[in-house]
């Protein structure tokens, strides 16, 4: 309503000033878009569908099927994923709910803070570090454990797919804690009294109000960790080994589309060039499906509870533990 | 009908006899189960306990290794030397570190006004249009980084012919403007819709309005979200691999090809040379603690300013 009597009044300068923003917005959304689909057509119309069904990506024969970066991709995001949920969510539990608070307040800064660590660290870390570990010690004692062994076959060569899965996971962590435990705080208390009042122990309490109560929160920290994972590049493909074959264990090396990005990128012309940034429209397409999943099931919880802001919570870290 | 003997129930529901015959039930109820769910409860936090260790184990791990590989790389040099070849004692990454002052601040320079200006409109507009924009620069900011670096390549590299640092500052503004417009825009909303109306009704020019009521009531959030996302940008490396590129020299014209922190750390970290392994650890100690130290400044200044507010 006031928005309204305050649009007649405006100020030119004013009103210039807000549309051209949204309009420099607007128009950089629509260019990144098609300036990388116009540049990948030539690519997928070359390859057609098997662009993305064909697990074939050899450029001398001009054969460019992405089906083996995907696979791997989905199976380092997964296994990531796998990880880091149950981890994260049980340190925010633990973190709000069960540590004294003497303890909680300067883990959950320590933690929030940790957010920020640039991927790059954490990829030369796993490079330098975690590599020799892996090829050494983890890989054949996976390999060990009977049936689930299978998983883990072939030859240990610390670069890997579970590698990269391990350094996804410490990557997104902290951001999936900081968020998953400002969602936990964010329940009323009133909420958790109800089910005190029920006879509820500490444990049922965070059971029956706290997680249902904080479920748009912790699906949008999922979210966003399940983009953060599907588009990393540069760490992971510097522990990914880099295969381009479909992977027989956990164990082999694999290319995921963000790392095949770096590493083809710089090399490729002509045709090659079109067929990587057709890699990142494929890419582009996963995580917008990702983030658009999450953003729209946040949204429908949202406007189902009372009293939410129409415009819904931000979805960075930064912004939401700030 | 009907009516009458649902009152009739919820009359016999809320007689004393009923009320105080449920309390027993739920009593006897909690009773009998109490063994029960304390064992299922201690397991609960003793799994919770497990995964902060599990969760603190590689953290620490990763910072510890850092500081503590990263110190024995700390020099005078590190700060004032430009890179030196493989084989070369020495040498330093001052190159990277003036680089990355240069693209982040040109990158701050595109992203917080813009974004500022975005934020605006969605808080003056209400409707699709607001709403839209509004989704976009939520899923924007999750668009990977790697793909932002092709498009400002397509974009800016391609048609100058050459890699330069302002096309890594123009991708490095694209990843900050989503993360900008909606820190802006949360900080804005905090602000009382009557003071809004209190300076539109001194008669007040709706921009005025803005930049003495609005912006200053938000100012402690503005600062916040800015300097975090600032704080983002500069850690990011693959939005620079194509557009800044690298560089072993001292560039300071942001047309030219220019070095960054990110980028020193890859290409000195994926040398089989431990001195320049060194290198690249000290600098990435270097990086974490700039970003870590505008992430602190950026929360206190919103805690002092909130403060000391008038």
């Amino acid at each position: 309503m006031s928005a309204r009597v305050q649009r007649r009044r405006t100020t030119p300068l004013y009103a210039l000033a807000r549309w051209g923003g949204a309009l420099v917005f607007v128009a950089l959304v629509v260019a990144l878009v098609v300036s990388l689909v116009w540049q990948a057509a030539p690519a997928f119309r070359h390859s057609g569908f098997s662009f993305i069904f064909s697990g074939t990506w050899s450029p001398d024969q001009g054969e460019f099927g992405a089906g083996v970066f995907i696979v791997d991709t989905l199976i380092t995001t997964g296994v990531a994923l796998l990880i880091a949920i149950p981890v994260g969510i049980g340190t925010a539990a633990a973190l709000s709910e069960f540590l004294p608070r003497r303890l909680a307040g300067p883990l959950s800064i320590a933690i929030d803070l940790l957010a920020a660590v640039p991927s790059i660290v954490v990829g030369l870390w796993g490079l330098l570090v975690l590599i020799p570990i892996f090829n050494r010690h983890v890989g054949p004692a996976l390999a060990g454990i009977p049936l689930v062994g299978r998983l883990f076959g072939g030859p240990s060569l610390g670069t890997s797919l579970l590698l990269a899965s391990v350094v996804l996971a410490v990557m997104i962590l902290p951001t999936l804690i900081a968020l998953t435990r400002t969602a936990f705080q964010g329940v009323s208390v009133a909420d958790r009294e109800a089910a005190i009042a029920l006879g509820g122990t500490r444990w049922q309490v965070v059971r029956w109000s706290v997680i249902p109560g904080a479920r748009s929160g912790i699906q949008a920290a999922v979210t966003l960790a399940t983009g953060r994972a599907l588009g990393e590049a540069i760490a992971v493909s510097l522990v990914i080994g880099g295969g381009v074959t479909l992977p027989h264990s956990l164990l082999a090396n694999g290319t995921t589309l963000g790392s095949a990005v770096v590493n083809f990128f710089a090399g490729a012309a002509g045709i090659q060039r079109s067929a990587v940034i057709g890699l990142v429209v494929v890419l582009l397409a996963f995580t917008a499906l990702a983030n658009i999943g999450g953003q729209y099931l946040l949204r429908s919880r949202a406007s189902k509870a009372p009293g939410h802001e129409e415009f819904g919570p931000a979805l960075d870290p930064g912004v939401v533990t700030a | 009908m009907t009516g009458d003997s649902a009152t009739a129930a919820a009359s016999d529901l809320l007689s004393p006899e009923a009320i105080l015959h449920r309390r027993a039930v739920v009593r006897q109820a909690s009773r009998d189960t109490l063994r029960r769910r304390r064992i299922a409860g201690d397991a609960a936090r003793l799994a919770c306990g497990l995964a902060v260790l599990v969760a603190l184990v590689p953290l620490v791990a990763l910072i510890g290794y850092t500081v503590s590989r990263g110190v024995k790389g700390l020099s005078v040099d590190l700060f004032t030397q430009l890179p030196v070849p493989e084989g070369v004692p020495g040498g330093g990454v001052y190159n990277a570190i003036i680089g990355t002052l240069i693209i982040v601040g040109l990158a701050a320079l595109m992203a917080i006004p813009v974004g500022l200006a975005v934020a605006l409109f969605l808080i003056e507009r209400r409707g699709k249009v607001a709403a839209t924009i509004r989704f976009t620069a939520d899923v924007m900011s999750g668009i990977p980084s790697i793909a932002i670096g092709v498009f400002a390549y397509a974009l800016i590299v391609v048609p100058s012919g050459h890699y330069s640092g302002l096309a890594g500052s123009f991708a490095l503004a694209v990843l900050m403007l989503p993360i900008v417009v909606r820190a802006d825009e949360v900080a804005m909303r905090t602000v009382p819709d009557d003071l809004w109306d209190a300076g539109r009704a001194l008669g007040v020019r709706p921009s005025r309005v803005v930049r003495s009521v609005v912006l200053r009531g938000a100012a402690p959030g503005l600062v916040t979200g800015n300097l975090l996302a600032v704080a983002r940008a500069v850690g990011e490396t693959a939005p620079l691999l194509f557009t800044a590129l690298g560089s072993q020299l001292l560039e300071t014209n942001p047309l030219h090809p220019m070095d960054a922190m990110p980028l020193s750390i890859l290409s000195n970290g994926t040398q089989f040379e431990p001195n320049l392994q060194t290198t690249a650890w000290a600098t990435a100690l270097v990086l974490l603690a700039f970003i870590l130290i505008l992430s602190i400044v950026a929360r206190s200044i919103a805690a002092y300013m909130t403060r000391h507010a008038r």
